[in-house]
């Protein structure tokens, strides 16, 4: 029996999913502890396992994945065999999780005091069976209740009383999260697995939801395993940080260890494709290739095929876990005694300052450059210009949203212009009042000196303005027709508007679009579903270049990739951008990515355009106090720094109704609250 | 939601019903004359085929189909509203006395096959659900697929054959037996075979639906949370699931009510048992003009109704789209942001 401290303990654990087309090892041979009060974090891509490794623990799987080998112990008792019925003692009571998507995980029809108070009974049973007590006591309905209330509040939900009766459509995504945690929450467990808790709530949202599971986890003494694939997120709150890949435990060990002195190529890998860490003037780094197929693994180390550093014995043997210290290991061949020294290429990436920003390469931005070479040659043609666009929605008779609420901005040719904001600011308003899909209410959109929102004007220029300006959505599965072949999606507008080839035929057009987005040409005969997301997003490029556009509008092109992925895609806008001067409309909430790739930012609060500037200015002196929660909310990946950062408050923020926008440096305009 | 909004939005139904019934009548009406046959045909049977033109147009006169088609529409239509539907062509007695004789039993026939549906569907959904993909799952979808293929009238046909002809347990035709007319025991009797036959019609359509909804919801997100608070499987399946699979299977019972209804007509036919299906069939073919109109009615109001309940039951149940709720405020999420 290992020391009571461990409260759980995996040992060579294999999870295998039974498919029609064959075994898919989800997990291999993953081994790791978890000691009381101890957040553990464990990341890697989409469908390196970690989701599943967690399930697994809970059997919570579906019926075809099976534990193939290895051993769960749950302080000290073997519960790798245990039946349903032993596990559901052992569920909300030992072991609770949180699950990614709040919207989904509450039950839309039972009021959310009903579905806390469910677990608040399920518990107080249990704990009754557990002593051996013979009477099987039901709760009272208002102890329940007032446990209830009790955990609301601990989650930080006011008025409690008001809320109980209410159903989870009255809540806002931030505040189900917290619902789902006080479910999770009321059998006192010990070990709270948190899958994404954050991945699926806005940045400002993030930090918050963050801080209370920790602040929680430590008033409780509870043990976390937090699974993620940003590393912002865990760099703030893990102690401890397990990498996978394909299935495995690649690296193990603190949270400052793996942040400040990571061993593994393919943790180099992760790191430093994150925007946060490139230099403007460079490509950003990429994983080459894609992930194993969990069906067919190859021979060897998984990672072999995409890792730089691979050795000849990579391809033959998968390495073991090598003991770098007492908690670090790492299983990668390049830690065995007799491979090569190999110099990490992190080393030499900088170090943050408190505000995220990487103080090395400020001197020296893109933006500049092109600024000083470009300003003669196009001199300042204004593509778009956006004159106080205010829109609304209706709901119902009365009620009337607005929107977007008095936006002017611009945007010159060869420009990449930045729209931030948190969900729900009016941001995709903007953009699709811009493509002529919704009539503003109120305001001009002067597109190459044509207004679109005059119906005579558009009229007259139909073909110019339908060609020369496209759209490019966030999610390219669901905008990309499932039934077409990507060559059909690639050239319809092509046919649509009868436009004359360059190259002569549509299909050789849309052959030249594919090599141009990086896509073999092979993937035209090729049906959407059969691509992955990364390619999806590329082909919805192509199509959108097929039309030689002048202004690209992407409405958060990269938000549903994968770290990696996005690495890509932002790479390809860059190109697109450098290499052939269009211009964009770049709407994101990443302000990672909008520092990498935009000249100018705009940053948008609750309809409003609150400050306007160049990337390098609002980055270095932010005004409004929006932009500078909003700068200080996301993650930065390193320990140290991260853990002591403060959580802005957005609440203190006023609602920005009235104002001006007033100039405090050139070029750069801020909301001044009237 | 205020005492004066119900009113309102009870009211605006009501309206609805009402327009929807005007409508249907004269719709019904029209068509009605405008198909080819003899209406004289079911008053005086064979004798109107030899009747003199005279004698004809005053036959007709009394009957008043004489009048341009919306002169006697409008003729109807105050009657119907005083609650006088005229007399049966055939029957030559008030329309309604002749449907009070009939319509008990086609609502024993189709209310207790209904609910016999009901009851065997949910369960069998259940049942299956429980055990996806397990023998009693794959055992009870198989049977149901081979029943549902086989069509109505043959199935009855065979089991008259089986139970009525070989067996001779059970009667082939008719309520009662002649001479024991009230009898509970014997009107059971004669009920099995129609009965069987209902339900084997539809209660797979529903079962099978039930099942697939509530292995929707098994799939959904919040299923894994109530197991990692602990919950049993019992109290996931009908707390939870069940729960949200419900207001769609009542509102597709409600609308199937008369589609249910339909089918007994057919069978009425079959078994020879004197319900309204046997009565539309007749009024239609021999232009029984006035029992035609009600018989429709009858129908057309009961696919009105359901729908409308169904459209309630879905607005009382799922709280997202309970009426009055509209101002109600909501902490404001995106819109596309």
């Amino acid at each position: 029996m290992s020391t009571i401290e461990e409260l759980l303990e995996i040992r060579n654990l294999s999870v295998s999913f039974d498919t029609p087309a064959g075994e898919v090892k989800a997990v291999r041979s993953a081994s790791f502890s978890l000691k009381k009060g101890e957040i553990l974090a464990i990341v890697g891509e989409s469908g390196c396992g970690k989701s599943v490794l967690c399930k697994s623990i809970m059997k919570l799987l579906p019926g075809n994945a099976r534990i193939k080998e290895g051993r769960i112990l749950a302080n000290g008792t073997d519960v790798t065999r245990y039946r349903e019925r032993d596990m559901r003692k052992l569920r909300g009571n030992f072991f609770s999780m949180i699950f990614q998507d709040p919207m989904t995980t509450l039950n839309p029809t039972i009021p959310v005091g009903e579905q806390i108070a469910e677990a608040v009974a399920v518990h107080y049973k249990g704990q009754k069976r557990g002593k051996g007590q013979g009477k099987n006591l039901p709760m009272k309905k208002e102890d329940i209740y007032r446990r209830v209330i009790e955990l609301m509040e601990l989650v930080g939900i006011k008025q409690p009383k008001e809320r109980y009766e209410l159903y989870p459509y009255h809540f806002s995504g931030g505040m189900r999260q917290r619902l789902v945690m006080a479910i999770a929450l009321a059998g006192e467990p010990q070990i709270l697995f948190a899958d994404e808790p954050t991945t699926a709530l806005d940045v400002t949202i993030q930090t918050q939801i963050l801080d209370l599971l920790c602040e929680i986890q430590r008033k409780l003494g509870m043990a976390a395993i937090l699974v993620s694939h940003d590393l912002g997120v865990v760099a703030r709150a893990a102690d401890r940080v397990a990498v996978m890949y394909a299935g495995k435990i690649v690296e193990i060990g603190r949270a400052e260890e793996i942040f400040y002195d990571p061993r593994h190529p393919y943790t180099w890998g992760l790191m430093r494709s994150l925007p946060i860490f490139a230099r403007p003037d460079e490509e950003l780094y990429t994983i080459p290739g894609m992930p194993p197929n969990l069906l067919k693994m190859p021979r060897g180390d998984a990672f072999a095929c995409r890792n730089e550093f691979a050795l000849a014995i990579d391809y033959k043997e998968e390495p073991p876990m090598f003991q770098i210290s007492d908690t670090h290991y790492a299983a990668t061949w390049l830690l065995d005694m007799r491979s090569p020294k190999v110099e990490s290429p992190l080393t030499g990436l900088g170090t943050f300052a408190p505000n995220g920003y990487r103080q090395i390469y400020i001197r020296k931005s893109l933006s500049e450059q092109r600024t000083a070479g470009k300003e003669g040659e196009n001199g300042d043609k204004v593509i778009l210009d956006v004159q106080h666009l205010t829109h609304q929605f209706k709901l119902g008779k009365k009620t009337v949203i607005p929107a977007v609420n008095d936006i002017s901005f611009q945007i010159r040719k060869g420009e990449v212009f930045g729209l931030v904001g948190e969900s729900g600011c009016g941001k995709s308003t903007v953009a699709r009042c811009v493509m002529n899909i919704y009539r503003p209410a109120g305001g001009k959109i002067l597109y190459q000196g044509i207004n679109i929102c005059d119906k005579e004007q558009v009229k007259a220029n139909r073909r110019l303005l339908e060609a020369s300006r496209q759209l490019i959505f966030q999610d390219a599965a669901s905008s990309l027709n499932q039934r077409m072949k990507v060559s059909r999606i690639i050239e319809e507008p092509m046919r649509i508007h009868h436009i004359k080839t360059p190259r002569g035929s549509y299909h050789k057009e849309a052959e030249f679009q594919m090599k141009y987005v990086g896509m073999d040409a092979s993937y035209l005969s090729k049906y959407p579903p059969e691509l992955s997301g990364g390619m999806r997003q590329r082909v919805a490029i192509a199509r959108a270049l097929s039309m030689e556009p002048e202004l690209l509008v992407a409405d958060e092109p990269i938000a549903s990739l994968d770290v990696s992925i996005q690495a890509q895609i932002i790479n390809l806008f860059k190109h697109l951008q450098k290499e052939h001067g269009f211009t964009f409309l770049f709407i994101a909430h990443d302000l990672s990515v909008v520092r990498y790739l935009c000249d100018r930012v705009g940053v948008m609060y609750q309809g409003r355009l609150v400050e306007e500037a160049k990337t390098e200015d609002l980055f270095k002196t932010p005004v409004h106090p929006y932009t500078k929660a909003l700068l200080s909310a996301i993650p930065i990946p390193d320990p140290r720094l991260e853990k002591d950062r403060k959580s802005p408050d957005f609440d203190e923020i006023k609602w920005p109704e009235k104002g001006e926008m007033v100039e405090v440096g050139p070029m750069h305009f801020v909301l001044k609250n009237a | 939601m205020s005492g004066k909004k119900i009113y309102f939005y009870y009211g605006r139904k009501a309206l609805g019903f009402i327009l929807s019934m005007a409508v249907l009548s004269f719709v019904v009406f029209y068509i009605a004359r405008l198909a080819p046959g003899d209406a004289l045909v079911s008053y005086y049977g064979e004798r109107a085929e030899k009747m003199t033109p005279a004698e004809r147009a005053f036959a007709e006169e009394r009957l008043g189909l004489r009048a341009p088609v919306f002169v006697q529409y409008i003729r109807w239509a105050k009657g119907a509203i005083q609650g006088d539907f005229g007399i049966s062509y055939k029957y030559k007695m008030d329309v309604m006395e002749v449907i009070r004789g009939r319509i008990g039993n086609t609502l024993i026939l189709g209310g207790i096959g209904f609910i016999l549906i009901f009851v065997l569907a949910l369960f069998l959904g259940i049942l299956c659900a429980w055990y996806e993909d397990r023998f009693p799952d794959r055992m009870i979808c198989k049977i149901g697929i081979v029943t549902s293929c086989i069509p109505e009238f043959w199935l009855s046909l065979v089991l008259i054959l089986i139970f009525a002809v070989y067996l001779r347990i059970l009667p082939s035709s008719g309520a009662y037996t002649a001479g024991r007319e009230g009898e509970i025991g014997d009107r059971i009797l004669h009920l099995v075979l129609p009965m069987a036959i209902v339900v084997t019609g539809h209660l797979w359509y529903y079962a099978f639906m039930i099942r697939n909804k509530i292995l929707e919801e098994v799939r959904a997100d919040y299923v894994l949370l109530a197991k990692a608070k602990g919950l049993s499987k019992c109290k996931i399946m009908f707390g939870q699931c069940l729960r949200n699979v419900m207001p769609a299977y009542l509102s597709i019972m409600a609308i199937s009510i008369p589609h249910i209804m339909g089918g007994t007509y057919i069978i009425e036919t079959v078994f020879s048992y004197p319900g309204i299906g046997t009565l539309s069939y007749e009024s239609a073919r021999f232009k029984d003009y006035n029992l035609l109109m009600v018989l429709c009615m009858i129908s057309g109001g009961v696919v009105i109704l359901c729908n409308m309940a169904a459209q309630t039951i879905n607005e009382q149940i799922d709280p997202r789209i309970r009426p009055g709720r509209e101002n109600e405020t909501s902490e404001v999420e995106g819109f596309g942001g």
